[in-house]
């Protein structure tokens, strides 16, 4: 490989390097300068963490050879502190609370800058859309919009700048501001996340991972991988001296496949070598081979009879059924004035977080194995590791490293073992970095949920008796399924009064993706279910949807359907305030009444419209106008 | 993930095409990289290893651009964001501007250019239905025997399926011809996930023309992306109102003749409805665009729904 000679100033430093030919800017300076705050949340030009200046022009430094920066000036985020200290865009990211976990915000902050550089007094739709190649995914944009608009105000000075001052109130929690104490590090880019960390001697990991959804592996080859030079380790299963397996709830996963792979994307062997491209090759070089099995798909076929086993120990594809029984439902069922049916489907979800999974593994001095990783559940896989890897627990040691979005995905220990695996064989330091392919393909998703729902009522509205059938898609392993029947079960009738009761959440294996933690853990399921299924009540009795509410809610003092006495019920304060909120328009909901509450009212928002904005005329032409 | 071994950023096309003989079989050519390297990844083209990138974007003939009698002769590495914002350009091709404002993302546009886009021949690219409505011309070069030849194929030959082009290996893209058309309105009508960084769905290019004060179609052209394997001409729905009245009823059935360009794997019959609005809307909004005013056709057409 020729080296390219490259010179550039970042960050008002002249820079002269001789690079890999085939370095993206991004790389060039993350890796080679450790200007790490731009950040690679995609690596394909879709996120945008990674957005700079090229000669004052914002840029996706992943979408760009690192030749094509040939003699620029490249300002990041690290550049925008003037004097050491924070400048008012970084503070009013600060105050309006636009930094969540930060991932994001190096790029954003500088798509705000080019924003209000493009146009001093840029309005919200502006300022949307010059913005628009950048994701957030904590946010929901918001506090992002209020930030640049509250720098441009105090920049253009029709807004005061004590209004950039952090809050900080005392009293109670609820509804009162405080300051958030990481964010300096976070608008100025100097917090380091795993995928950021170096360390001396430090190797690259790479992960071999399944092309087939159920196979038996027959053979793992990994002789030509292992005689490569740069390569220093190659770990399968058989390199896990302890108890193998893990899991939120049961340790049905093992570290790397073990006899058979049971979804497209799990991870079998792994490399570790002096450098990434080395251990992409590597990868190459490990022959696996299969004896394809039979696939289950979807969740109705993994419990019907004779159907493929996924995992040996479980014969009916079961991960977790969680009843609950109350009353008499079959007979009030068919004493009910109406009986009204349907059944509810959701999707997989993938959380999405703007930092792809990563971590930083290796020994301490004393040898104890440090891992650090935006691990959402440390002291869990602390324990989970020092069985498979047969240590006394002092002798693990796990570090959570800043988070840049989470959601429930980081909870299952999906590579810290591995990464343990590698460096006990080779005693060295190992990073790993997953890109956003691979986090999408091995990372747990939102369960899928298929609700039967019925509902018997009276002909005023009270429900009289509930039926809940949920089956869920649990994937190729448990991960957090258990816990999130649990959840889902609990939840599954809602906020309401029911005397008769009869739910069921069942959770199966499949050799889809593993479904697993994600914001509301089940929740979020048997309440679209449930909430769909009263509107729809609603409209065939001919009733406010409100008034039906109101009439079932759960009151101070009732038990839930699973017994816990409520204490304390806010329940109807914020309904009421809701409502409120939304100018509800009492009536049925599918007729209308003579007149609409819902439009045209002060906080009422103006219906969507889309539009291009419009361009300054006068911009210098840069090729010859004839 | 994309390597190579050898990355070249000629100055000239002399010197580019020079760098094509001497890494003839082994070479990658690439202009702003927008497409390049997002397709270099795991599910599309994986990793992959090119012995010599050849950087075409600093050959500065390239980026230029001049008027010639009525037509406009461009620079394959005009960039997207060029198009946008360039008040000559604005002026003589506008409906390049409005296309280019629905063009991937503020960043992207700055770096992509215009002929990459034609070349990538994707079935959904931006640039190419409103270049074929003007008639474009590329150019393509290759140095033979010493000697840099050169032919000409107009756009609508060139692009021959999802990623396929005439292109022949040695052949560089240098420059797109199209006509200038500066007394004609112009619309871009585009529909996606989202607003930036989203792929056409759909999407119409509209140019419209108009004489006997108004009264008349004196020109019209349609083309239409995202719903075949190639974007395409609408010469039925042109030839509809070419030198005919301005009438609602006219315009339905030019919207009409469009809907069985729909070709897609999927999402038909909602492409269907779409294509027959665009061609309507494309149509009014063109119109409205040579501030004539049409209030009372735009006020009897009216969206039309379930197109089976």
């Amino acid at each position: 490989m020729a080296n390219f000679d490259i010179q550039m100033t970042v960050n008002g430093r002249q820079v002269s390097q001789s690079v890999s030919p085939h370095l993206r800017l991004l790389d060039f300076l993350r890796e080679e300068l450790h200007w790490t705050g731009s950040k690679e949340g995609c690596g394909a030009g879709e996120c945008g963490s990674c957005s700079v200046f090229v000669d004052g022009v914002l840029m996706k430094s992943c979408l760009m050879p690192v030749a094509k920066a040939q003699d620029t000036i490249i300002e990041t985020i690290e550049g925008l502190e003037e004097q050491g200290k924070l400048n008012v865009l970084q503070q009013a990211f600060q105050k309006t609370g636009a930094s969540q976990c930060g991932y994001c915000i190096p790029g954003m902050m500088m798509a705000a800058t080019a924003a209000l550089r493009a146009n001093p007094h840029a309005g919200r739709e502006e300022i949307k859309e010059r913005l628009g190649g950048n994701i957030c995914r904590c946010t929901g944009y918001q506090k992002i919009f209020e930030a640049t608009e509250l720098a441009r105000d105090v920049m253009n000075g029709t807004l005061p700048d004590d209004l950039l001052k952090q809050e900080n109130d005392e009293g109670p929690f609820i509804g009162s501001n405080s300051f958030r104490i990481d964010t300096s590090s976070k608008v100025t880019g100097s917090l380091k996340y795993a995928g950021d960390m170096v360390m001396p001697q430090m190797l690259h990991m790479q992960v071999l991972r399944s092309p087939y959804p159920h196979a038996e592996i027959l053979e793992i080859n990994t002789s030509a991988a292992e005689a490569m030079a740069g390569v220093e380790a190659v770990v399968t299963c058989n390199d896990v001296p302890g108890i193998d397996g893990f899991g939120v709830f049961t340790d049905d996963q093992p570290v790397l496949a073990r006899g058979k792979v049971r979804y497209v994307g799990e991870a079998i062997a792994a490399v570790a070598a002096e450098d990434l491209v080395t251990a992409k090759k590597a990868l190459k070089k490990i022959k696996v081979r299969y004896q394809q099995l039979p696939v289950i798909t979807k969740p109705e076929d993994a419990i019907k009879t004779g159907a493929t086993v996924i995992h040996e120990d479980v014969p009916d594809n079961i991960v977790m059924h969680i009843p609950i029984r109350k009353g008499n439902v079959d007979k009030v069922m068919a004493e009910s004035d109406h009986v009204i049916e349907d059944t509810y489907y959701t999707q997989p979800v993938e959380h999405a977080y703007l930092e792809p999974e990563a971590g930083l593994a290796y020994l301490d001095a004393d040898g104890t194995l440090v891992i650090q990783s935006p691990s959402q559940n440390i002291t869990h896989h602390r324990h989970k590791l020092a069985k498979i890897l047969d240590l006394p627990i002092n002798r693990v040691r796990m570090i959570m490293s800043a988070v840049g979005g989470g959601f429930g995905g980081k909870e299952d220990m999906h590579y810290q073992g591995i990464m343990a695996l590698a460096v006990l064989k080779c005693r060295r330091p190992i990073r790993y970095v997953f890109t956003r392919e691979e986090s999408i393909i091995a990372s747990a998703k939102r369960h899928p949920f298929i609700i039967k729902y019925q509902l018997g009522l009276s002909r005023d509205g009270h429900i009289q008796a509930s039926r809940i059938h949920m089956l869920s898609d649990a994937g190729a392993y448990n991960c957090s399924s258990e816990g999130v029947m649990r959840k889902a079960a609990i939840l599954a009738a809602g906020p309401y009064a029911i005397e008769n009761l009869i739910v069921d959440a069942i959770g199966v294996y499949t050799n889809n993706t593993p479904s697993g933690a994600m914001r509301t853990f089940g929740a979020m399921q048997s309440q679209f279910a449930t909430e769909c299924h009263l509107d729809l009540c609603a409209e065939k009795l001919k009733m406010d949807p409100v008034e039906l509410r109101l009439m079932n809610f759960l009151k101070e003092g009732d038990e839930t359907h699973t017994r816990q006495k409520l204490g304390s019920v806010s329940m109807l304060e914020v309904f009421n305030s809701a409502l409120e909120l939304a100018d509800w328009e009492a009536g049925i909901s599918n007729s209308r009444g003579s007149t609409r509450s819902d439009l045209g009212n002060p906080g009422n928002r103006p219906p969507c419209t889309l539009g291009a904005r419009e361009f300054p005329q006068e911009t210098v032409s840069a090729g010859q106008s004839a | 993930m994309f390597y190579c071994d050898q990355y070249h950023v000629p100055q000239t096309l002399e010197e580019a095409f020079d760098l094509i003989q001497t890494n003839k079989g082994s070479y990658k050519v690439l202009a702003g990289a927008t497409d390049l390297l997002p397709w270099a990844r795991e599910g599309r083209g994986g990793d992959v290893n090119f012995e010599s990138v050849i950087d075409i974007s600093k050959i500065t003939d390239m980026s230029e651009w001049q008027l010639q009698g009525d037509r406009i002769s461009l620079g394959a590495n005009v960039t997207i964001q060029q198009l946008l914002e360039d008040p000559f350009l604005r002026k003589h091709i506008p409906v390049m501007a409005k296309s280019a404002v629905w063009f991937a993302d503020d960043q992207i546009r700055e770096q992509a250019t215009l002929g990459g886009n034609l070349v990538n021949a994707s079935p959904a690219a931006d640039a190419t239905p409103p270049m074929l409505a003007m008639n474009a011309e590329l150019t393509l070069q290759r140095k033979y025997k010493g000697k840099i030849n050169q032919r000409k194929l107009p756009l609508h030959e060139f692009v021959t399926g999802p990623g396929k082009t005439r292109l022949e290996d040695g052949e560089l893209v240098t420059r797109v011809e199209c006509d200038s058309m500066p007394g004609y309105g112009s619309a871009f009508e585009k529909v996606g996930h989202r607003r930036s960084l989203v792929i056409s769905t759909v999407c119409l290019a509209a140019l419209v023309s108009l004489s006997d004060n108004g009264r008349k179609f004196e020109d019209v052209r349609l083309a239409l992306g995202g719903v075949g394997p190639v974007p395409v001409r609408l010469h039925e729905s042109e030839s509809c109102l070419i030198s005919k009245p301005v009438e609602t009823e006219l315009i339905n059935k030019s919207a009409d003749l469009a809907v069985k360009n729909v070709q897609s794997r999927t999402r038909q019959e909602y492409r269907r409805e779409v294509v027959f609005n665009f061609v309507k809307r494309g149509i009014i909004e063109a119109m409205k665009d040579i501030e004539t005013n049409y209030a009372e056709v735009d006020k009897n057409i009216k969206p039309r729904k379930n197109y089976g």
